[in-house]
Formats: C-alpha cells, sequence, structure tokens
C-alpha cells in the first residue's frame, strides 16, 4: 500500500517537472479544457440548439471525432500485437507506450460520447442495478466494449510500469493472457463501432458489410501514422531512444493498412456509383452534393488527394525512411482518415433522411470549441501518461531512488 | 462514470435557462423506467408530474396513465388517393401533443412529414436526351423522370392551393411497427411497444443518445434540441404520461398515436382534421373497425416493406 | 515556470469570459403570447366545404375551446368536443346495429337559413293566391334570378354531366326537404340516404367508415360524430370535384420549419441528379 502511495507521488511528481516548453504546451492545452469545459455547460444549460445538429443531421463532428478516436484506440493493438504474438524487439520495448496511448484515446471517446448525448446527466440509466442494459443495442454493447478495453490497457499498462517501478518481475501467469484478451478486445471495439452504423437498413450508405473491415483499415492506418508522429517527438524531446525496427514496422503496417483502406474506398465508390440507385444519395452527395448542396465536396476531395498522396509517400522507401519526411506522409494519412471517416463517413449518412429530405450540416463555434478542447484534454493526459511511462521506463522514476529530473 | 452523471443531474437541475420552469423534484429525477414501475410508483410519478406541469402552465394538467387495454391492437390507414396536402394534421397534431414551437431553427417539432411528389411528364422533347449516343441510346432522356418516384419530392411546398394537378401527396410519421428498429437499438430500453400497439417512449428515461433516430427508415422521431418552447395558452392540459404531456430538452419524441386520446378510446387528433377522410384508425383485432374493414377491401402496401419493420400504419388507395 | 501555468489559466478565464458575452446566443423571445385581447368578432373556421361546414369558436369549459382554428387559412385544426351541436343520425340503412344514440350528425338544416321559407313560400303547391305556382312543364327549368342568387353554383348543373335537373333530389312541392324514387321526403341532414342512390359503392365505404370522416370513439361501435355527404361535396358544383379529386381546392397549412444550416429550401425543386 505504501509502495503504491510512493508511485503516486513518484509518478505525480516526475510529471510536474517540467522546463518551459512542456509548460507553455501544457498551458496552451489548459486553455482549450477550460473552453471545452465551459460549451459543455452552455450545452447542457440551453441545450443541443447550440450546435449545428438538426433532428435531419443528429449526428455531426461528435460522433465523427467518437468513431475516428475508437480506431486510434483500436490502432495502439499495431504495437502490442507485434511486441507479444511475434516477440518483435523493438516493440515490445514500448509497447506499454501503446497502451497509454489507447487509455487516452478511450477516454476521449467517452467525452465525446459525453458531448453529444442529449442528457448526459441520465447516463446512469445505462448502468444495472439502477438503470437497464439492453443486450440488443450496439451502443450498450459499445459502452461495455469500450469500458473494458480502458480498464484491461489500464491495468495491463500500469501493471507493467509497477513492475518495472518496483523492480518485480512480471507475472506472466496472468499478465500475458490478458495481454492477448487485450489485442482480442482491441479489433473487438472498432468492429462493434462499426457494427453500430452499419446495422441500420435506414441507412444504405453504411449498411454493407465492408464498414467493419473498412473501420479496421483505416484504424490501423491512423492509429500507427500518429503513433510514428509520437515516437518521433518522444525521440527528440526525452532520452527515452525508440528502436528503429519498431517505427518502421509500424510504417510497413500504415502502408499495408492504407492501401487496403483505399481499396475499400475505390470498391465502395464502383459499387455505390454503377448502378447509381438512391440508396447511393449519402455518398453522391459526398462526392459530388446533391440538389445543388455541395458542403462536403471539398472535404472528400481533399481526403481523397491526402490518403493517396500519403499512400505513394508511404510506398516510396526515400521517404519512408526518412524520419523527417515520414512525419509528414503520416500527418497526410492522419488527416485524411480523419476527415473520410469522420466527418466524410458520418454525415453523409444522414443526407438524405430516410424519407429523401436533403438539409446540410455546419458545425458551429461551440462544436469546434468542444472537439479541439476534447483532443486537447487527450493530448493533456496523452502527455502525462507519455512522459510518467517514459520516466519510468529510463529508470527516472524508480522506487525507493531519488526523484530525478526529466525533461 | 455513475458518480459524474449524477454531478452532472444536480448541475443541471441547479441550471435552468428559462426562469419560468418549476423545478423538477429529485423523486422525477431518479425515478425508475415507467416499464419496470409498481402501481404505485407510477401513480408517484404521475402525481409528481401533475403537480410540475400545473405550476409550470398555470392550469389544472392531468397526466393519464391508463395501460393498454386488453383485446385492441390500434391500426392506421391512410387513403393516398385522397389526400390533398393541406397539411392540417401537421397543425392538429401539434395542436394536440404540445410540441415545442419556438422560432429558432430547431424548436419548431412536427412528428407528421407530407411529402409532395410530382407526378411528372413524359415527353417527346426528353428523347434525344439520353446518353450515351453512340450505337443507340443505353439511358432514355425520360429517366429520372419523377412520375411514382417516392423520396424524390418536397416537403417545404408552398402553393396558393392544394390539391395541385401535378402533385400527389404522402404523409409521413411513425409507423409502430410490429418489429421496430427503433426499440432494438435503444440502449437503455426507454423506447418500446406497448402492449397494444403504439411504440412509445418514457421521457423521463431517455438519455438523448439518437441511436433510434438513426434506426428508424421512416424519419419518425424528432430530437428537443433546447427546452421545448410551448406557450402556457396552446399548451393542451389533457396529458399521458407516455403520450402528449411536455418535453423536455436533450430528449427524443414521436408519433404514438395520441394515447391521451386512443386509450380513452378516441381517436388521434390527425384522424379528426382530416378534411377528406383519408385517414382511418382503428382496433386491427375487430373486424368491424374500419381499419379491418380496409385490410379486407382495399389494396393497401406498407413504405420500404422489404426492411421488416412490420408496420401497423397502411397506405391504401381506391 | 509555474507561473506560466497560472497566467494561461487566467487568460482562459477570461478568454472563456468573453466568449459567453460575445458567441452565446442570445435566446429569442419566447413565442409571442397569442392575442389574448380577443376581438369582438367570434373565430368561425370551416372544416371541410367553405359555406358548408363553419364552426364558431367558443368555450364549452373555461379553458377548453370547442375548435381550434388556424391562424393562417381558418382551417379547423382540432376539436374540444367531437359531439358539439350534434343531433342523433336517424334510421339508416346498414347501420341498424350501432347502439342507441352512437351515430350523430350535425345538422345541416340549421346552416340554410332560408330553408323553413322553401317548404312554405312558393312551393307548397298553394302559394300565394297573387301567384300560384305552376309545377315546370319540361324538365329543363327557365333560370329564375331569384334561384340563381340563392344558389350561384346553380348555373349549368353538371351534376351527372347534364343528366340530372332539380327536381331528381329536390321534393317537389316540399322543398325543403330531399326526395327519394318513392316520392317520399328525405331530411337535409340525411343526404346519404339520397347520395347513396348512385353513389352506392361511396355509400357501402362510408357506412363502414373507409369513406368520408367520423370523428368520435373509434370503437367500432362507439359513438361517432358522422360526417355527411354534404359536409365536404357540393352536388350543385361538381367541375371543381371532378378535377381535382372529387374535393375542391383549399389553401394549404404553412411548411415545416427550417431546419438550421439551411437558408431556405429552393434546393427541393432541383433535381438530384444532373443528367
Amino acid at each position: 500500500m505504501q509502495k503504491l502511495f510512493r508511485f503516486a507521488t513518484d509518478y505525480v511528481g516526475y510529471i510536474l517537472k517540467g522546463g518551459v516548453r512542456f509548460y507553455a504546451w501544457m498551458g496552451t492545452l489548459a486553455l482549450f479544457i477550460v473552453g471545452m469545459l465551459y460549451v459543455f455547460y452552455l450545452q447542457n444549460t440551453e441545450g443541443l440548439i447550440v450546435t449545428g445538429m438538426t433532428s435531419q443531421i443528429h449526428e455531426g463532428l461528435y460522433f465523427s471525432n467518437l468513431v475516428f478516436l475508437v480506431g486510434v484506440a483500436a490502432g495502439a493493438v499495431t504495437i502490442v500485437f507485434p511486441a507479444y504474438v511475434y516477440h518483435h524487439e523493438g516493440m515490445h520495448k514500448v509497447s506499454v507506450l501503446g497502451e497509454m496511448l489507447a487509455i487516452t484515446a478511450v477516454i476521449m471517446v467517452m467525452m465525446f460520447v459525453f458531448a453529444h448525448m442529449g442528457r448526459p446527466d441520465r447516463l446512469w440509466h445505462m448502468i444495472p442495478p439502477w438503470g437497464i442494459y439492453s443486450l440488443s443495442s450496439m451502443l450498450g454493447w459499445d459502452v461495455l466494449v469500450l469500458t473494458g478495453y480502458l480498464i484491461l490497457n489500464f491495468v495491463c499498462g500500469f501493471y507493467y510500469l509497477w513492475c518495472k517501478y518496483t523492480g518485480n518481475p512480471i507475472n506472466k501467469k496472468w499478465f500475458i493472457p490478458l495481454v492477448f484478451i487485450a489485442i482480442v478486445w482491441a479489433l473487438s471495439i472498432h468492429t462493434v463501432t462499426a457494427f453500430l452504423i452499419a446495422t441500420m437498413p435506414a441507412r444504405p450508405m453504411w449498411a454493407h458489410t465492408v464498414m467493419p473491415i473498412r473501420f479496421i483499415a483505416t484504424a490501423f492506418a491512423a492509429g500507427p501514422s500518429l503513433i510514428i508522429i509520437i515516437f518521433l517527438i518522444i525521440r527528440k524531446t526525452t532520452r527515452f531512444w525508440i528502436d528503429d525496427s519498431a517505427i518502421k514496422l509500424l510504417t510497413t503496417i500504415v502502408t499495408w493498412c492504407l492501401g487496403i483502406a483505399l481499396f475499400l474506398t475505390l470498391s465502395e465508390v464502383v459499387i455505390e456509383l454503377y448502378a447509381r440507385t438512391e440508396h447511393a444519395n449519402g455518398l453522391y452527395y459526398l462526392m459530388f452534393g446533391l440538389h445543388g448542396l455541395t458542403g462536403l465536396v471539398p472535404w472528400f476531395w481533399s481526403a481523397v488527394v491526402l490518403m493517396i498522396g500519403a499512400f505513394i509517400l508511404f510506398l516510396t522507401p526515400s521517404v519512408r525512411n526518412n524520419m523527417t519526411l515520414l512525419p509528414i506522409a503520416c500527418a497526410m494519412a492522419f488527416a485524411g482518415i480523419w476527415i473520410e471517416k469522420g466527418m466524410g463517413l458520418i454525415v453523409p449518412g444522414f443526407i438524405p433522411t430516410p424519407i429523401g429530405e436533403v438539409t446540410e450540416y455546419y458545425p458551429t463555434f461551440v462544436e469546434w470549441l468542444m472537439t479541439l478542447g476534447i483532443w486537447a484534454f487527450g493530448f493533456f493526459v496523452l502527455t502525462i501518461l507519455l512522459k510518467g511511462a517514459i520516466g519510468i521506463l529510463l529508470g527516472d522514476i524508480k522506487f525507493g531512488a531519488q526523484a530525478a529530473t526529466a525533461k | 462514470m455513475l458518480s459524474l452523471s449524477s454531478l452532472m443531474g444536480t448541475a443541471a437541475l441547479m441550471t435552468h435557462s428559462d426562469d419560468a420552469h418549476a423545478a423538477a423534484e429529485w423523486g422525477e429525477h431518479f425515478q425508475k423506467n415507467y416499464r419496470l414501475m409498481t402501481e404505485q410508483e407510477k401513480i408517484e410519478a404521475r402525481d409528481r408530474l401533475q403537480r410540475r406541469y400545473s405550476a409550470e402552465y398555470g392550469k389544472p394538467v392531468s397526466v393519464d396513465i391508463t395501460g393498454a387495454q386488453p383485446g385492441v391492437l390500434m391500426g392506421y390507414a391512410l387513403n393516398i388517393r385522397k389526400c390533398i396536402g393541406c397539411r392540417r394534421c401537421v397543425h392538429a397534431c401539434v395542436a394536440e401533443n404540445n410540441q415545442s414551437r419556438g422560432t429558432r431553427p430547431g424548436e419548431k417539432i412536427e412528428w407528421i412529414q407530407v411529402l409532395r411528389m410530382e407526378r411528372g411528364k413524359f415527353e417527346k422533347e426528353k428523347m434525344e436526351h439520353g446518353y450515351p449516343e453512340g450505337l443507340g441510346i443505353q439511358v432514355g432522356g425520360n429517366a429520372y423522370t419523377p412520375a411514382g418516384q417516392v423520396l424524390e419530392g418536397q416537403f417545404r411546398y408552398t402553393p396558393e392551393a392544394v390539391p395541385e394537378k401535378d402533385a400527389t401527396y404522402m404523409p409521413i410519421a411513425c409507423m409502430q411497427c410490429e418489429k421496430p428498429p427503433c426499440v432494438k437499438v435503444c440502449p437503455v430500453r426507454t423506447t418500446y411497444r406497448e402492449g397494444d400497439g403504439p411504440v412509445v417512449i418514457d421521457y423521463n428515461w431517455c438519455i438523448g443518445c439518437r441511436m433510434c433516430m438513426g434506426a428508424c427508415p421512416y424519419w419518425a422521431r424528432r430530437i428537443n434540441v433546447t427546452t421545448p418552447v410551448l406557450p402556457k395558452e396552446a399548451m393542451n392540459p389533457v396529458t399521458h404520461y407516455l403520450g402528449n404531456r411536455p418535453r423536455m430538452r436533450g430528449v427524443v419524441e414521436k408519433c404514438h398515436w395520441c394515447l391521451q386520446r386512443t386509450r380513452q378510446g378516441r381517436y388521434p387528433a390527425c384522424v379528426e382534421v382530416c378534411p377528406v377522410g383519408a385517414r382511418k384508425f382503428g382496433n386491427l383485432l375487430d373486424p368491424e373497425s374500419e381499419v379491418s374493414k380496409v385490410l379486407e377491401r382495399k389494396n393497401v402496401f406498407r413504405l420500404k416493406a422489404e426492411l421488416n419493420t412490420f408496420p401497423k400504419f397502411f397506405y391504401f388507395y381506391d | 515556470m509555474k507561473k506560466i501555468a497560472i497566467y494561461t489559466v487566467a487568460l482562459a478565464l477570461v478568454g472563456g469570459a468573453l466568449y459567453a458575452a460575445v458567441a452565446m446566443e442570445k435566446p429569442q423571445e419566447e413565442a409571442a403570447v397569442q392575442a389574448a385581447a380577443e376581438t369582438k368578432e367570434p373565430v368561425v373556421c370551416f372544416e371541410s366545404r367553405k359555406g358548408a361546414s363553419e364552426i364558431t369558436q367558443k368555450d364549452i369549459k373555461p379553458g377548453l375551446p370547442n375548435v381550434k382554428c388556424s391562424p393562417t387559412t381558418n382551417a379547423a385544426l382540432w376539436y374540444g368536443d367531437p359531439f358539439e351541436g350534434t343531433v342523433p343520425m336517424g334510421k339508416m340503412p346498414g347501420l341498424e346495429n350501432l347502439p342507441e344514440g352512437h351515430a350523430v350528425v350535425k345538422p345541416r338544416s340549421d346552416k340554410l337559413a332560408i330553408l323553413p321559407m322553401c317548404g312554405t313560400a312558393c312551393h307548397n303547391g298553394v302559394g300565394p293566391s297573387a301567384n300560384p305556382p305552376t309545377l315546370p312543364k319540361d324538365k329543363r327549368p327557365t333560370a329564375i334570378p331569384t334561384m340563381e342568387s340563392l344558389v350561384p353554383d346553380l348555373k349549368d348543373l353538371q351534376h351527372g354531366r347534364g343528366r340530372i335537373w332539380c327536381l331528381d333530389c329536390h321534393h317537389t312541392t316540399k322543398r325543403d326537404k330531399l326526395v327519394d324514387h318513392f316520392g317520399d321526403p328525405i331530411s337535409f341532414d340525411q343526404p346519404q340516404l339520397l347520395c347513396g342512390k348512385c353513389h352506392g359503392d361511396k355509400l357501402r365505404d362510408w357506412r363502414d367508415g373507409i369513406h368520408g370522416k367520423r370523428i368520435g370513439e373509434f370503437a367500432s361501435d362507439g359513438k361517432k360524430r358522422w360526417f355527411t355527404c354534404t359536409e365536404c361535396h357540393n352536388p350543385h358544383n361538381v367541375q371543381d370535384g371532378e378535377r381535382n379529386r372529387g374535393f375542391i381546392q383549399l389553401q394549404p397549412e404553412p411548411p415545416p420549419q427550417l431546419p438550421r444550416g439551411m437558408a431556405d429550401a429552393k434546393h427541393e425543386l432541383v433535381h438530384p441528379v444532373e443528367h
């Protein structure tokens, strides 16, 4: 018990030691977080009328980010899987960082859930025994698997760190099975999220079997892209060195998955537009506009350019192996997938409504501030978790040792 | 999560943007799902609500909790040959069911949408406008003529007089499906199918996740994006717990076949107001009811039947 | 370093306050209260046919109006009491099994202001001695200015495409009644007994509730107010009805509100896919 307390105090003490850059970064994020808290208050007093959501298009920025971030959370498995299944040494050293990212992403997802619900103060209605949990509802399953994933990653990640902190050996008897469960669970969180929208035949843009695999492919392209960028930042800002082999493996994963994702997108476009039935109206709105309304057309084509451009860059060895150009390709892939899987998937699903009404959606300042605020909160938490994890991995935080300074 | 949401509940209790609201009692915030309540709890919930609504609207408001009557399965039939698109049903529904009726976008809720479909004209001139040209025109120029196309219509038509010669009309509202997709996706089971047929929502239990709105193939459900704007004079004080009682911010609502009327045996408001008698309502289990007679004698169809929702709202023509 | 953090947080709070002042939408005034200051004239709205189905709005009980009218089109939108002002339907072949008093109608006789006169002045076979009436010698009556000004629709009666004339429906001598094929009078409150002679399929559907309109209790043996034929259809003017599906044109109610993000609904008129 005392060890736990020391762990906590050492951890927090280590986090708080930082230079100007660190505090400037955290301060900027805190600004956005305060903004987010304010607009959250607005949403819970004025209601969702402060957002751009309507009865016609009732999911917007929040749900888009939610879906995207579940993918990022699932993408953390691309570190854990090679580390534990293939015993990839480079990955093994950094697998706990992937778990930290997964924790952060799931927290962000839950915050977006709070942001998009009409009555977040009634969420206890979902928790038995005071509430009802409906097993037939995909959203219910989503909440279950997300909470489970959060707990799994928290336990696995912090147990690993705890062992490193105290110097105890890891109890492989239950740790390894738990990690394997977490790996499979990662796939399930994103599949259930895909099921969430793909099991609604009322929305023909989503109700096809390619949706889950598309989600997984884009998740495994976006997640590792972000991880690569984070690893490169960690290399620059801390003493922790991440092996080239880890980054190269992640690059390979991104290349493959981005390719698969582009292939799936292409298939969808061909299949929907070949017969051009009314079921393709949502996709048509996204690509070319409908009834003269073209709000999302520039978004779609920029996403396409970004993704194809990123794919070509990833295929080029001179870019792939160049640690200065690689983050650009990663950022392009990340942005492209964010657009295409976020706004580019969620909003057109509601256009037109199932009875044919075409309307457009414009996110408001409140929504942008909330989104930025939640991303800022995510990065805030991620910075803390990564800093603590790196501190422990580097040995800066060690039980019994005096607190070392960190950068 | 539980503590966080309870904290939020407390915060929500404290902060109200509209001063005229009477405060919801703690009991109302922590009451159970209506279906799981005992008779006594239902009565308590009803009394709380009557107190709150009466204080809020300055007149005695009754909240009925009559349950489903045995031997009744409500059904609806609409004669689309008769509908003239006058939209009186839309406004009768609003007059009866206490929807929000403000001026900001999203504050005016109507449960019935009337779709105007053009008859479309097949023209000789258009025959040359098909494509591609070489080796014959593969898509005729008269393709995309709206004749007979549902979902290619308008909702915000404003002619001087209806019916127009070149248009037909089809009102759409909740179909009260026997196999409702909205019920299946609700994570808290706040929307469910009552024993006598209609699909209802317990407004105090709804968490506003809007999964039901996504799953409904008929776009029947609406979200209250803000505290409903309901002037005191316009408020209909005869309400039902699962029916037309005033809703709150952030919950979903939809047509419920005027439970406050139908549970007392009266026709829904839209049926009573249709000036051409296009709307029919009755007990599907009673062979003498007008709906059963329609099913017996007229050609009926349902919208999106291929989705296997089995609506109890039939369209017919004669 | 901590100072920077503190200043940043303070800045954030100030920024938040500024935002509150600038960006928060001012909630509009609550929807304008309906003019409680009622005009002296009572509101009159119509149900189906203008001129044949008017209702005057009044309070049945304090706070419960008998009808709510549309402010834009003068249409009856909501009934407080569906049986207000009704009388029993009377004997109706095919509806014998209905419980007593469960079929009521709104009497038409009350609406035809000159009806009592029709039965006595000029048309009772006796008439004022100065001007004894004669029955028309042929069935194509001469236009009488008095009649035409009373019922302007009568010019060029097209009911039956010119194969029906006045006394096919109206009683020869008791002009405040309609007539059946046996020469017996039919009340104006029961036009279905007359109309159903020729429009039998409509009568069958009307009796079963499929055609026409009934309000009240939906149970098949419930009490209902039945709308009779002439409350919706004008037998003297069927041209408009024929062109527009048997029902004369009405002004529609206003369209739904535009959702947020849409400036107008013009896009609904544009075809979705150009070709």
